[in-house]
C-alpha cells in the first residue's frame, strides 16, 4: 500500500510485527524518508549524486531502526510520516553538524581575543561605580557576577564561536537540552539583574553604543 | 602623521600597529556579540521549554503551520523556543520544507 494511503493506525500495525507486512511498510517508509531528506538537507549538502544517496541511505537506515524501537512513543498528534521525517531530520542534522564542526575545539574558540574579553573577570572600576555608567565594562562585570564560569563558556561557545548547541554541549560535557536550560538560566539571571538595577535594555544598548569600555 | 622609524624599529612599529588593529577588531566584535546577548536577555521569559520538549511537539507544530494555523497562539512555548534556539529552528524549517513539498 502506498505510504500516502496508510493511516497512523495502519503504519503502527504493519510495523509492529516482523513479517512480510512489516517489510513492505519499511520499504515504503524508506522511500518516503529518502525523498524527504532530499528536501530537508538542501543547503546542507549537495542533494544529488551517489554521495548524497549513500549518506541519505545511512540516515534512513538509522531512522528506521529508531522508529521500530520507539513505536510505542508515537502519540498520534501528527501524521506518522511527519513524525518519521522529524526523526530522520534530527539524525541527519546531528551527524552533519558533527562533521562540519569536528575540527573546532573549545580551546581554540576561547583563546581568541574576543572570547577572552567575554570570559574575563573585569576588576571593578571605582570611577565606573561612581558614575554608575552603563557600558560594555559594566555588562562584562555583571556577567562575571551573575553567571557561573560554565554559563559564560556556554554563551561564548554558541554566540561567539558559532558552535551548534549540541556540539557546544558535547565539548562542555553535557547535552543539548541541558545546555539550553543553562543558557536560559543565564539570560534570566541577567534580566533579573537589569531589573534590580533599574536598567532598561534600550538604556544599556545606548550606553554600550557610546563606546565606553 | 606619525614619523615612521626605519629597519627593525619599523617592523616592531608595524607589528604593534597590527596588534592594536586586531585588538580593536576583537573589541568591536565583542561589543556586537554582547549587544546580541543583551537583546536575547530582554526577550527571555521565565517560562521557556527546552530542546527535548520542543522536539516532542515539532511534528504537530509543523503540521499546524502548513495548514495555515497560528501555532504561536496554540503552542506559544514551542514558538518561543524556536525563536531562541537555532538548532531547533533549523530542524523545524527542514521539516517544513519536507511537508510543503509533499
Amino acid at each position: 500500500m502506498p505510504g500516502s494511503e496508510r493511516s497512523n493506525e495502519q503504519w503502527l500495525e504493519e510495523l509492529s510485527a516482523p513479517g512480510p507486512e512489516q517489510e513492505r511498510a519499511l520499504a515504503d517508509l524508506r522511500a518516503i524518508l529518502l525523498a524527504g531528506l532530499r528536501k530537508a538537507l538542501a543547503g546542507w549538502v549537495r542533494t544529488s549524486g551517489r554521495e548524497f544517496h549513500a549518506l541519505a541511505e545511512d540516515f534512513v537506515q538509522e531512522t528506521l531502526l529508531r522508529i521500530l524501537d520507539s513505536l510505542g512513543s508515537f502519540k498520534g498528534l501528527a501524521r506518522f510520516t511527519t513524525w518519521a521525517h522529524k526523526i530522520a531530520i534530527r539524525i541527519a542534522l546531528t551527524e552533519l553538524r558533527r562533521r562540519r564542526w569536528k575540527d573546532v575545539s573549545l580551546d581554540k574558540v576561547f583563546e581568541d581575543e574576543t572570547a577572552s574579553m567575554l570570559l574575563e573577570d573585569p576588576a571593578p572600576d571605582p570611577q565606573e561605580l561612581a558614575d554608575n555608567a552603563l557600558s560594555v565594562q559594566w555588562v562584562l562585570r555583571i556577567m562575571a557576577e551573575e553567571l557561573t564560569e560554565k554559563q559564560r563558556q556556554a554563551i561564548v561557545a554558541v554566540m561567539h564561536g558559532g558552535l551548534p548547541a549540541e556540539e557546544a554541549a558535547r565539548r562542555l560535557g553535557t547535552n543539548r537540552n541541558a545546555l539550553y536550560k543553562m543558557i536560559h538560566d543565564a539570560r534570566l539571571r541577567l534580566k533579573n539583574r537589569l531589573h534590580r538595577e533599574g536598567v532598561s535594555v534600550s538604556q544599556l544598548l545606548e550606553g554600550m553604543g557610546r563606546g565606553k569600555r | 602623521m606619525t614619523d615612521r622609524p626605519g629597519g627593525p624599529e619599523r617592523r616592531s612599529w608595524l607589528a604593534k600597529a597590527s596588534q592594536r588593529r586586531r585588538k580593536r577588531a576583537a573589541l568591536v566584535k565583542g561589543i556586537e556579540e554582547l549587544k546580541m546577548l543583551v537583546q536575547a536577555t530582554a526577550a527571555t521569559e521565565e517560562d521557556e521549554i527546552g530542546c527535548d520538549d520542543a522536539y516532542e511537539a515539532l511534528d504537530q507544530f509543523a503540521e499546524m503551520v502548513v495548514r495555515g494555523e497560528d501555532p504561536s497562539t496554540i503552542m506559544p512555548l514551542v514558538q518561543r523556543h524556536l525563536d531562541m534556539c537555532g538548532n531547533c529552528r533549523e530542524e523545524f524549517e527542514a521539516l517544513l520544507r519536507v511537508l510543503r513539498a509533499s
